[in-house]
């Protein structure tokens, strides 16, 4: 894995982005100003007081929201080439998402939730099915298959929407605060599992967070303050 | 598709209270559109029933252009052959043969102008009413071949009532000559409607054609079918058949255009009512919809951000009014077959009223006809999905980033 870092295969390149918003009139610089290279097999926190711009930054970077100025490249590729249904398919095939709670569609199963994206991709369903009883064996549900989200605790909710956003084998996995739903062990127990996915299967991780126990497993942790970066660390 | 189907039907049993209000809604109207349906096909068949029943015949049967000219030397050509082939036909129960002339009626007060329709006393009770409205006297019931049965407007207006004289005078056909004989009032009928009442008199068909000197011959053969709904299909070989010796048979919507103008009137308001319906049933279904809609901005947002297309979200709405739509049809048809049933059975007393000219005597019995519920069902489905399109427009147009931030 350090090889891959030492590598630098840059996945996400943002070039002096800056998103404003009008709020009643009022112009709120969310971001000033980003430039940032994450690169492929990281598993880095972007930490920041509250309303430093951390969701809006990665929004930016999925394409789920536009910037004002700047640029975005995925695998090279300026997002803002990307228009239309292409955004959705392109989300569909190289980012994988986890939000802080309420990820799943509440009346599919487990099974289907985590199958949902290769259902869009027209993967065959022996393939599918093969795919999703393996990701879940990687989280630990496997016998949580045929089970509603409702019926799983919020520790089992997350790593379900983990599985979701890793079974078609994304780029990066954008992380937006996912254990801050869950008490302390349950979200260490989260974070060592996808730690663990992270340097089994190079997976790369963006997390935003408040979360002490991310920022002390993240290998690099960058600090947002008013939408501009403050800090980037690296740990050894 | 399959999995958008799916996710639909169960996604409308989230909320199974406001699913079932609103299928319940647009059930019922759909029900009633259903019932009005089968109400107005069992008032028209009354209405044709009793606008053919009265005298008309729901066909009938003329020697060439007789409904043109009125000319009594144009009787029913081969009348023998024509009244065996009715006889076998398989479409027809009764007919019966009549002479129609113009006359002169004297009494010894006054003197009217009326139709004297010779008419054969046995067949002619199946084909007309005449004996079944009779105020005063009977229908032809002894021998007297000088009977003769009046309308009451015209009894009025001679001041005659049964067993009084009267004398009518017919010109003859080919010569033209007057031709002139005492009858004796021996029935008085009412119908209400008062063309029937104050010109029409009734005499013994053999009477008839001996003063018009017309031998055997007649002018109409008024027909009744097994099925009432044969008078309204031009298309079958019976009206080629019974026009052949250049005579011409013609069915009752010929006969009384003006009634089937009325049908057509029936058709427009069974439509401006489904349209009333269908609005009401659409503002339901919008409404619904919305609601489930903006209370799942949030899942929306998720499933869009995992790389729905804006399409697979306007699919899964549509899809979504479509199963809302599906249950509401199947409660809506039930309910609408039970009514239709229930009241098919049991009749709705119209008796005495009048509508478009004519007065409903019998029960009005609603008509269960099959088309009701595949043309109706398929159009609630169908408008359902199509007004599910503003919603699923709105639901493809979601802004991801604001939609996740605001319901967290
Ligand atoms: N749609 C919007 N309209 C107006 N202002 C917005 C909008 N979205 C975000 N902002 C503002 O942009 C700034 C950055 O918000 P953002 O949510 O990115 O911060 P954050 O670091 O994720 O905060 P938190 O830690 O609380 O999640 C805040 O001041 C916020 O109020
Ligand atoms: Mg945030």
């Amino acid at each position: 894995m350090e090889k891959k870092i030492e590598k630098q295969v840059p996945i996400i390149v943002t070039e002096n982005v800056k998103k404003t918003y009008e709020d009643n009139g009022v112009e709120v610089q969310a971001v000033r100003g980003v430039d940032l290279t994450i690169s492929a097999g990281e598993f880095t926190a972007i930490v920041g007081p509250s309303g430093s711009g951390k969701t809006t930054f990665l929004n930016i970077i999925s394409g789920l929201d536009t910037i004002t100025s700047g640029r975005v490249l995925l695998n090279g590729k300026p997002l803002s080439e990307i228009k239309g249904s292409e955004l959705s398919d392109f989300r569909r095939d190289h980012i994988g998402f986890i939000f802080q709670a309420y990820n799943l569609i509440p009346v599919l199963t487990v099974e289907e939730n985590v199958e949902y994206i290769m259902l869009l991709q027209g993967i065959p369903k022996a393939e599918r099915h093969k795919r999703v009883m393996e990701i879940l064996a990687d989280v630990g549900l496997r016998e949580y298959a045929q089970r509603l989200p409702a019926k799983l605790s919020g520790g089992q909710q997350q790593r379900v929407a983990v599985a979701r956003a890793m079974v078609s084998n994304p780029d990066l996995i954008l992380a937006d605060e996912p254990t801050a739903n869950l008490d302390s062990k349950t979200g260490s127990e989260l974070l060592d599992m996808m730690k663990e996915l992270n340097e089994k299967k190079g997976m790369t991780f963006l997390f935003s967070t408040h979360d002490e126990m991310i920022m002390s497993r993240a290998r690099r942790v960058i600090t947002l303050k008013d939408g501009i970066i403050a800090a980037d660390v690296l740990k050894k | 598709m399959w999995f958008y189907i799916k996710l639909a039907w169960r996604n409308i049993f989230r909320n199974k209270r406001r699913t079932i209000i609103t299928s319940i809604a647009i059930g019922i109207g759909l029900a009633s559109l259903i019932f009005t349906a089968a109400l107005m096909e069992g008032m028209i068949n009354n209405m044709i029933q009793s606008a053919t029943s009265s005298f008309l015949g729901q066909a009938q049967v003329h020697g060439g252009d007789f409904r043109e000219t009125q000319d009594v030397e144009k009787t029913v050509n081969n009348l023998d052959q024509v009244t065996a082939e009715l006889k076998q036909d398989p479409l027809v129960t009764n007919y019966t043969l009549r002479t129609l002339s113009m006359g002169m009626i004297a009494s010894p007060a006054n003197m009217n102008a009326a139709l004297l329709v010779g008419v054969e006393p046995g067949s002619e009770r199946f084909l007309s009413k005449i004996a079944d409205t009779l105020q005063k006297g009977s229908f032809f019931d002894g021998a007297n071949p000088r009977d003769m049965v009046i309308g009451s407007k015209l009894a009025e207006d001679l001041e005659v009532s049964p067993g009084d004289r009267v004398v009518a005078t017919v010109s003859q056909a080919k010569t033209g000559d007057l031709a002139q004989e005492m009858f004796r009032i021996s029935g008085i009928y009412q119908f209400g409607i008062k063309e029937m009442d104050s010109g029409l008199a009734f005499i013994r068909l053999k009477k008839a054609q001996q003063m018009l000197g017309i031998g055997d011959r007649v002018h109409q053969i008024a027909i009744k079918f097994k099925d009432i709904k044969t008078a309204d299909m031009p298309g079958i070989s019976f009206w080629k058949k019974y026009s052949r010796f250049d005579n011409e048979a013609v069915p009752w919507t010929i006969l009384l255009p003006q009634m089937k103008a009325v049908l057509g009137m029936v058709d427009i308001s069974l439509l401006i009512m489904a349209v009333i319906l269908g609005c009401v049933v659409v503002f339901g279904i919008i409404n619904s919809l919305f609601m489930s809609l903006y209370e799942r901005m949030f899942e929306f947002a998720i499933m869009r951000a995992v790389g729905t297309r804006p399409a697979g979200l306007r699919k899964l709405i549509v899809l979504e009014a479509g199963a809302l739509a599906v249950i509401s049809i199947i409660l809506g048809s039930a309910l609408g077959m039970i009514l239709t049933l229930i009241f098919a059975h049991s009749g709705i007393d119209y008796r005495g009223i009048e509508f478009a000219g004519t007065t409903f005597h019998e029960l009005i019995h609603p008509v269960m006809n099959k088309w009701h519920y595949v043309v109706f069902p398929v159009g609630v489905l169908f408008f359902t999905m199509l007004v599910a399109i503003y919603p699923a427009w709105v639901a493809g147009r979601l802004r991801i980033a604001t939609a996740l931030r605001k319901s967290l």
